[in-house]
């Protein structure tokens, strides 16, 4: 190539075997550099400042780039923000601190530093809090949810995010630990009393949960219960709250939990008499299925006391918990047990006003106490 | 060509013909709607066969040597007559033949005959839920299998719940379409007894090819015992029964005298006396049986019951047991 310039004659040669050469040798240059060691990845010095506003820079764009198009649900429902707060006592506060409660000095020292939430959550959207919280933050130690398979959660926690700035100790303690009232999250590990109290910060001392998402698992059966453990551990069953909560117990007190709750009386939803005539629907479809579109009778598995004990007690259940979780069956993004299928194989055939009246008519079941299994 | 040869040139020809099975053939009639169709076959390819012959005869006549032109008057006659006349007259007796045939096919005031046996097919993905309305008494379930009795001209009601399938049991006669949301009504008559196969002859899903039922032809006697046993609740006490109900199988089947009485399944009250298992898929054997119950997927992909595959294997084989015994 030549390039004339005015009359003088300045001859550039761009010799391409030169540059081919220099782009293959590139790569192991640049390893070679990365071999010497010389650069600093050590955390305490920090960035420099130029670095530290392209990175934030980088990973905000991320977010709000990547939060285009996620669809945010109608309403956040007050019950999820519970179990939130309590799996944000274990999942979160120990980075990012939570009201009333600081943070351990280690943390301080991790670069970049976790924020507090109090006052770092009023810059995004709920959409950009949703994608940060679901899928993480690279090289931060900002971690993803641990199951990519449900949404719900996730909301709830963006929800009681949303609550946060607002929240004095008092009660985020009582929403977060509730009546253990614990002024720390107590480690699951070791004795049967402190796995008990881990459980009892959700569901209750008496195991009937303490919000609507929260699942009665007083009276529930032991083999289910302790199936139900073991799948939420090895992921099976999809629920970040509850595979934190069951891989921190120790596995060995999962059969005492079981009958500690499975012996708790459980008891009945009170019903409005306006859901009179959507039980009365419910509890046809429970007895009879509908058989024209291939819908099984629910009793005729849910409903036998002497029923193979994997098959869980719906009796008393709540409501919202209920309804979620035969949605969670309808889109596949249950799991459960190894007969978890016997549910997928129809919930998608299930209509949404068959769901509400299901849930209504098995929420107001009196419970069948049957040989206690 | 030796004897010999030829026979063994159209032995696979008639076997394509045939269906290579009698079970399933329609030149195998046992019924007076495939024996007319049978015979309107025999006239069409004989009838056929032996233009075919004129034709080529005339042909072979026409290139011999020596020949001499037909004059333009006697060449036009023989266009007019062998070309437009004859096979005019020939194709219009055809008609004929064949639309006479039809008012006994499809007889239309075939449902207002009350006093005869009526029998409900339903096509569901992919199997055939069975009613038999007797003229006097109650109407009996059962599935996958349908029998009737010699010689008696019985009603057919077929429906369908989900997608269309059709109904034929080729020795006997058929075949109809079974649509959603419509009943489509025809009658059939036995004249001799046998066991057929009768498959589902529209496409109607992954398992589409293993959806048949046997159709039973019996002397009018055997049959109503038969139909008396069938109604009959089943005989109970069989370790069996028990893991069938813990394990939920009565939220989809029905067994009478249990309280198993599920309705999205095969009625399993006689299973053991039917032909084959699972719409034609399996012979009905307790092996065969301990099989469906853990994977039915493998064996009819798309199929809607769930796999029991995970129960402790003996739970599998008591409820098999029980199941085999039900006659
Ligand atoms: C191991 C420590 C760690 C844990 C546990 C952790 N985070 Fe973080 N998180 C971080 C770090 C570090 C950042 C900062 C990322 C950055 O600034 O680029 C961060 C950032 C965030 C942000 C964005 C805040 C902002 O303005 O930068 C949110 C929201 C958040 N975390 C929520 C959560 C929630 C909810 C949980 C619990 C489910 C959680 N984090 C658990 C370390 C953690
Ligand atoms: C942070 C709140 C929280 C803690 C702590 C917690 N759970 Fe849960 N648990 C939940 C939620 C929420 C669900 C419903 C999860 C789902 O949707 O699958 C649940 C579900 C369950 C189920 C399944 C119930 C059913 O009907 O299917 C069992 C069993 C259970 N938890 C036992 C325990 C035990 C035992 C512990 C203590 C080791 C514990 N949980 C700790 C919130 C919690
Ligand atoms: C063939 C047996 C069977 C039938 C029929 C059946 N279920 Fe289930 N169901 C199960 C089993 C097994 C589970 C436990 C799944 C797991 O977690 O592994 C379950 C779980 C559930 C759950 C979740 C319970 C919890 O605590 O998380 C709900 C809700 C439910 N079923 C509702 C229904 C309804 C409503 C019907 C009727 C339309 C029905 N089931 C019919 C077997 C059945
Ligand atoms: C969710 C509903 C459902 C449940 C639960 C169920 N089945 Fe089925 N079953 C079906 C359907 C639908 C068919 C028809 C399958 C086909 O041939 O396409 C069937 C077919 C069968 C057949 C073959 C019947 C015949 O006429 O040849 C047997 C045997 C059987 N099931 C046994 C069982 C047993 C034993 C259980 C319990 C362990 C069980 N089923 C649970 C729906 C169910
Ligand atoms: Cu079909």
């Amino acid at each position: 190539m030549k390039l004339n310039v005015n009359r003088h004659r300045i001859a550039v040669r761009i010799n391409w075997k030169y540059i081919a050469i220099g782009l293959a040798v590139l790569p192991f240059a640049a390893v070679f550099v990365a071999w010497l060691g010389f650069f600093n990845i050590g955390a305490a010095s920090g960035h420099w400042r130029i670095t530290e506003l392209f990175l934030q820079l980088a990973m905000r764009s991320a977010v709000r780039t990547y939060a285009i198009g996620i669809e945010e649900p109608e309403a956040f429902d007050r019950g999820a923000i519970l179990p939130a707060a309590g799996h944000f006592a274990r999942g979160c506060a120990t980075c990012h601190g939570a009201p009333g409660e600081p943070r351990p000095a280690m943390v301080k020292a991790m670069l970049p530093r976790p924020p507090r939430l109090e006052r770092a959550v009023h810059a995004w959207d709920d959409a950009q809090l949703f994608r940060i919280v679901k899928r993480g933050i690279r090289f931060t130690g900002m971690p993803a949810w641990p199951t990519q398979m449900r949404d719900d959660e996730v909301w709830g926690m963006v929800a009681f995010l949303r609550r946060l700035p607002d929240l004095d100790p008092e009660e985020y303690r009582n929403l977060a630990y509730g009546p253990a009232k614990r002024s720390r999250a107590s480690g699951f590990n070791g004795s049967f009393d402190a796995a008990l109290a881990g459980c009892a910060r959700c569901h209750g001392m008496d195991g009937l949960g303490r919000s609507a998402f929260v699942p009665v698992i007083a009276g529930q059966h032991r083999a289910y219960f302790v199936e139900s453990l073991r799948a939420y551990a090895a992921g099976e069953r999809a629920s970040g709250i509850m595979e934190l909560a069951a891989t921190e117990a120790d596995r060995k007190l999962w059969q005492r939990l079981a009958e500690y709750y499975a012996s708790l009386p459980a008891t009945e939803d009170e019903q409005s008499a306006a859901d009179a005539e959507r039980i009365a629907r419910g509890r046809r479809i429970a007895q009879y299925g509908v058989p024209r579109r291939d819908i099984p009778a629910c009793l005729g598995c849910h409903g036998r006391p002497d029923r193979n004990p994997v098959y869980p007690q719906l009796d008393g259940q709540k409501r919202p918990y209920l309804e979620n979780q035969l949605r969670l069956f309808a889109e596949g993004e249950r799991g459960g047990t190894d007969y978890a299928h016997l549910m997928t194989e129809f919930a998608s055939r299930l209509e949404r006003k068959e769901i509400e009246s299901l849930a209504a008519y098995f929420a107001s079941r009196q419970v069948q106490r049957g040989k206690a299994e | 060509m030796k004897a010999q040869s030829v026979a063994a040139y159209l032995l696979p020809v008639g076997c394509l013909v045939a269906g290579c099975s009698d079970a399933q053939s329609v030149l195998n009639p046992h019924g007076a709607e495939a024996e007319s169709i049978a015979l309107l076959f025999w006239i069409t390819a004989i009838g056929g066969a032996l233009i075919w012959l004129a034709v080529v005869g005339a042909l072979i006549y026409a290139g011999r040597r020596h020949r001499k032109p037909y004059s333009q008057a006697s060449a036009a006659r023989l266009v007019l007559w062998a070309g437009a006349v004859v096979p005019s007259i020939l194709l219009a007796v055809l008609l004929g033949y064949a639309l006479a045939l039809i008012p006994d096919l499809r007889p239309l005031a075939a449902s207002a005959d009350d006093d005869r046996l009526h029998i409900e097919v339903i096509g569901e993905q992919f199997w055939w839920r069975v009613i038999y309305h007797p003229p006097d008494g109650q109407p009996v379930v059962s599935a996958n299998e349908v029998r009737l009795p010699v010689g008696e001209r019985v009603t057919f009601s077929l429906k369908s719940t989900d997608v269309i399938h059709s109904f034929w049991i080729p020795p006997l006669g058929g075949k109809m379409d079974m649509i959603p949301g419509r009943t489509n009504t025809f009658s059939l008559k036995a004249t001799k007894a046998g066991i057929f196969r009768s498959p589902c002859t529209e496409f109607c899903g992954p398992s589409h090819a293993l959806m048949a039922f046997t159709a039973v032809a019996m002397k009018p006697g055997r049959f109503d015992r038969w139909l008396a046993n069938e109604g009959k609740e089943a005989v109970n006490g069989k370790p069996g029964l028990k893991p069938f109900l813990a394990n939920g199988c009565g939220a989809c089947h029905a067994i009478r005298g249990t309280e198993a009485d599920g309705a999205v399944g095969p009625d399993l009250t006689h299973l053991a006396s039917r032909k084959t298992l699972a719409a034609g898929s399996l012979p009905n054997t307790e092996d065969a049986i301990a099989r469906f119950i853990a994977e039915p997927d493998e064996v009819k992909p798309g199929v809607r019951m769930p796999a029991f595959g995970m129960l402790p294997q003996d739970e599998i084989d008591a409820i098999a047991a029980y199941l085999a015994r039900l006659e």
